[in-house]
């Protein structure tokens, strides 16, 4: 009878808790938004004019941060169904403020929806911002809050960070199509490998430079990735740009080029190309007292995919053997290009030759990494292709 | 019901009691707290160290009390030295449980509201929780260790799902180079990775309780080397999946490794939230060990009742529970439990020993 009584009073209190979920808020009434954009303030005429009636912040503005939230209400339902298919999926929605989470809270001012970061996949940086406030400071809320998953991606961007958040082809969500971008990097090393928020915060920790892939958009809604952005890490700040060519170096030299292309032109002036089946790298870095230098073998295998040149049959292994030397001249090119940008323009480090020194020589790298930029940009680096052509597809004469 | 009369358990079900106790709320901050220590990638050495060495605690805690065939350290502490010491020893061997168990609850609470129910207050998980375990309690040790069978499986299998599916970002060169630094960073890190085995001190009352005594160091290695197994794969994706340059800018860094990843096409696109919802029940079973001993400990003390203690030991726990004012004092605790739990072997098992075996010595030649 007692252990009854027990059952029955522990069901009872048991009950209370059974009525629904607590906290639990309805998804049609929040705002997701899943791409973020952040500039130099540059009001909109909407902000100000809500500012002349009394609205925004007092304080002096310096980041305009935009979102993207998907989906927009779904208006209505019979009626707007027949001309859908030109609305945008998506609505893009700027604040201008100093602190990133004053700015998400402001949305709460104009918005009847709050809006949450759960579903936050890119972030873009205009480097205009990049250059004047360190990265830290931009992402520290980003990094601190408990919606925003750590595996939202970060980009740069060379003009307004806010316009690459924007499509003119009506069914696209413009942060998804950034996302769903990153994956091409086995069609064309070009493309960096993912940077998430995570590797930021480790970055962040041991004041390392690094790059952030480049997006660049047009009027008409088009965006492009075009190479990446160096934040020095000494600073935490943006200090210049490498183009695509210097990008697909990087690749080669991390041995991350599992796809992508080389072109030059041969001795007869006809363009030809190479399509990369495998691309790996090795980084041999040699301690000499005080001296340091790197090597890095790099061995690839390909296809003759496109040649220009009709006097002479691709299947001929003295063509092969030339087009071998060209490519090979080719990519040394991009790799000294590369170097001369990190070593003499910029002093950076930023291709992975730090990390390669401190997986084999400890005791050493901790003795540079404080100025690592610096003794870097005086350390000689040599390089060793071997290109081999496997095959020249399915064209013989 | 098959309620038994001894309530003995079998040695397995004594082996899952002992990895309940350590595996709870430890595997959520343990990588930042090695890493903080050892500075190197290499502390998975630490880590696997320090299980050596509470191994070796835990054989010590376990010849003793295999001297005393059906008691407990609370009953046999007063033969040993005498009724006043035992008493105060004891006090504070049931003072570390309660510190743990509301520990344990608090941090279950932080982490619940923080990354699942953002605008539950406070008690409301951490009551129910309390009440659920006093019920099972309720049951003896019996139909406790029947749940906590069932449920650590579970909670194992989700564990290590999530790791596996981290293998996307887990990058070898974050744990190189081994040993860059000499050996020197390893024992450094070995004195975070001892306090992530707090909650050993159970084996105390856990040999008392089993059918087979003589049984209990199989029993009892087998229970520490699942939590060091554990501890040993968390040290290593987190760290290869993160690097320890982020997992120090990081609160609750295994939850973190879990936030960078997105798997599509599963029926779970984030980790972290099936993780945690199953690791919550992880943390009920590591709760409940505590509060187990704490109660055991004062009605064999005060010879009462185990019941009536159970349920005047809810509120003590909710207070203790309740006491870290924020984040940086429950951590504060968490350090201070770790070391504790050191300190309370140097004082009860560790002298007890001795003294026991001297007088053993003393009376064969008296004899």
């Amino acid at each position: 009878m007692r252990r009854l009584s027990y059952l029955i009073g522990m069901m009872l209190l048991c009950s209370l808790l059974l009525t629904g979920c607590w906290s639990s808020k309805e998804i049609e009434e929040r705002s997701v938004y899943v791409g973020m954009a952040v500039d130099l303030a540059n009001k909109t005429t909407a902000e100000k004019q809500l500012e002349s009636q009394g609205g925004g912040t007092q304080v002096q503005p310096l980041i305009t941060a935009t979102i993207q939230i998907v989906p927009l209400k779904s208006v209505g339902r019979g009626q707007q169904q027949a001309e859908s298919g030109s609305i945008k999926k998506y609505l893009n929605v700027s604040e201008t403020g100093n602190s990133i989470f004053e700015i998400m809270r402001n949305y709460s001012l104009k918005r009847d929806r709050a809006v949450i970061g759960h579903h936050l996949k890119v972030f873009v940086i205009s480097t205009e911002l990049a250059e004047k406030i360190e990265l830290h400071k931009l992402l520290d809320f980003l990094l601190r809050d408990n919606d925003i998953r750590p595996s939202s991606m970060v980009f740069l961007s060379r003009g307004k960070a806010m316009d690459t958040l924007e499509s003119d082809e009506p069914d696209e969500i413009p942060a998804f199509r950034i996302r769903d971008m990153v994956r091409n990097k086995f069609r064309n090393n070009k493309i960096y490998k993912e940077v998430i928020l995570t590797n930021l915060d480790g970055y962040f920790h041991a004041k390392q430079s690094f790059i952030l892939q480049n997006i660049a958009a047009a009027d008409t809604g088009e965006i492009e990735f075009t190479g990446a952005g160096i934040i020095k890490g000494s600073t935490n700040k943006w200090i210049g740009d490498l183009d695509q060519e210097n990008l697909s170096a990087i690749s080669w030299i991390q041995g991350d080029s599992s796809g992508g292309l080389l072109k030059t032109v041969n001795d007869r002036n006809s363009i030809i190309t190479y399509e990369i089946l495998s691309g790996e790298s090795k980084i041999i870095p040699k301690v000499d007292g005080e001296r340091l230098s790197f090597h890095v073998d790099i061995k690839t295998e390909g296809r003759l995919i496109e040649t220009w040149d009709a006097e002479e049959t691709a299947s001929k292994a003295f063509f092969l053997k030339e087009a071998e030397q060209k490519f090979e001249q080719k990519l040394e090119t991009m790799l000294q290009n590369l170097m001369k940008k990190m070593q003499t323009e910029y002093k950076v480090e930023v291709a992975g030759f730090g990390d390669r020194l401190r997986i084999t020589h400890p005791k050493v790298w901790k003795k540079v990494k404080d100025d690592w930029d610096d003794i870097f940009s005086r350390a000689t680096v040599s390089f060793d292709i071997s290109l081999k052509i496997t095959d020249y597809g399915s064209s013989t004469e | 019901m098959f309620t038994r009369s001894d309530d003995k358990i079998t040695s397995t079900q004594a082996s899952i009691f002992l990895t309940d106790s350590v595996l709870g709320a430890g595997i959520l901050t343990m990588p930042r707290a090695v890493v903080v220590a050892g500075e190197t990638p290499d502390v998975w050495l630490s880590v696997l160290l320090g299980g050596l060495i509470v191994m070796v605690l835990i054989v010590v805690m376990v010849k003793l009390s295999q001297q005393f065939p059906e008691k407990t350290v609370f009953q046999y502490a007063g033969i040993v030295i005498g009724k006043v010491p035992a008493f105060i020893l004891c006090w504070l061997l049931i003072i570390f449980f309660i510190t743990i168990a509301g520990f344990e609850v608090r941090v279950l609470a932080e982490v619940t509201l923080f990354f699942l129910l953002e605008g539950t207050p406070m008690w409301a998980t951490m009551i129910p929780f309390i009440w659920v375990s006093g019920y099972l309690l309720f049951g003896g040790l019996n139909a406790t260790v029947r749940l906590f069978q069932l449920i650590l499986p579970v909670s194992l299998f989700v564990l290590i799902v999530s790791y596996l599916l981290s293998i996307r970002i887990f990058e070898v060169d974050n744990l190189l180079p081994v040993l860059g630094d000499g050996l020197l960073p390893v024992f450094k890190g070995l004195k975070a990775t001892v306090l992530i085995f707090a909650g050993f001190e159970v084996v105390m009352f856990l040999v008392a309780h089993m059918q087979h005594p003589e049984k209990a160091i199989k029993a009892m290695i087998a229970g520490i080397s699942v939590p060091l197994a554990i501890y040993f794969f968390t040290i290593i994706f987190v760290i290869g999946g993160m690097s320890i340059d982020a997992i120090l800018r990081s609160t609750w860094p295994t939850i973190d490794l879990l936030r960078s990843f997105e798997v599509a096409g599963l029926f779970f696109e984030r980790l972290e939230f099936p993780f945690l919802v199953i690791w919550m029940m992880q943390l009920f079973c590591n709760f409940t060990c505590y509060f187990f001993g704490a109660s055991l400990g004062i009605s064999q003390l005060l010879r009462i009742k185990f019941r009536p203690v159970i349920f005047a030991m809810m509120p003590i726990i909710y207070l203790a529970s309740v006491i870290p004012q924020d984040i940086n004092d429950l951590f504060a605790l968490g350090d201070i439990i770790g070391w504790s739990g050191i300190i309370l072997f140097c004082l009860i098992p560790l002298p007890l020993s001795i003294i026991w075996l001297i007088r053993r010595k003393g009376l064969r030649q008296d004899a």
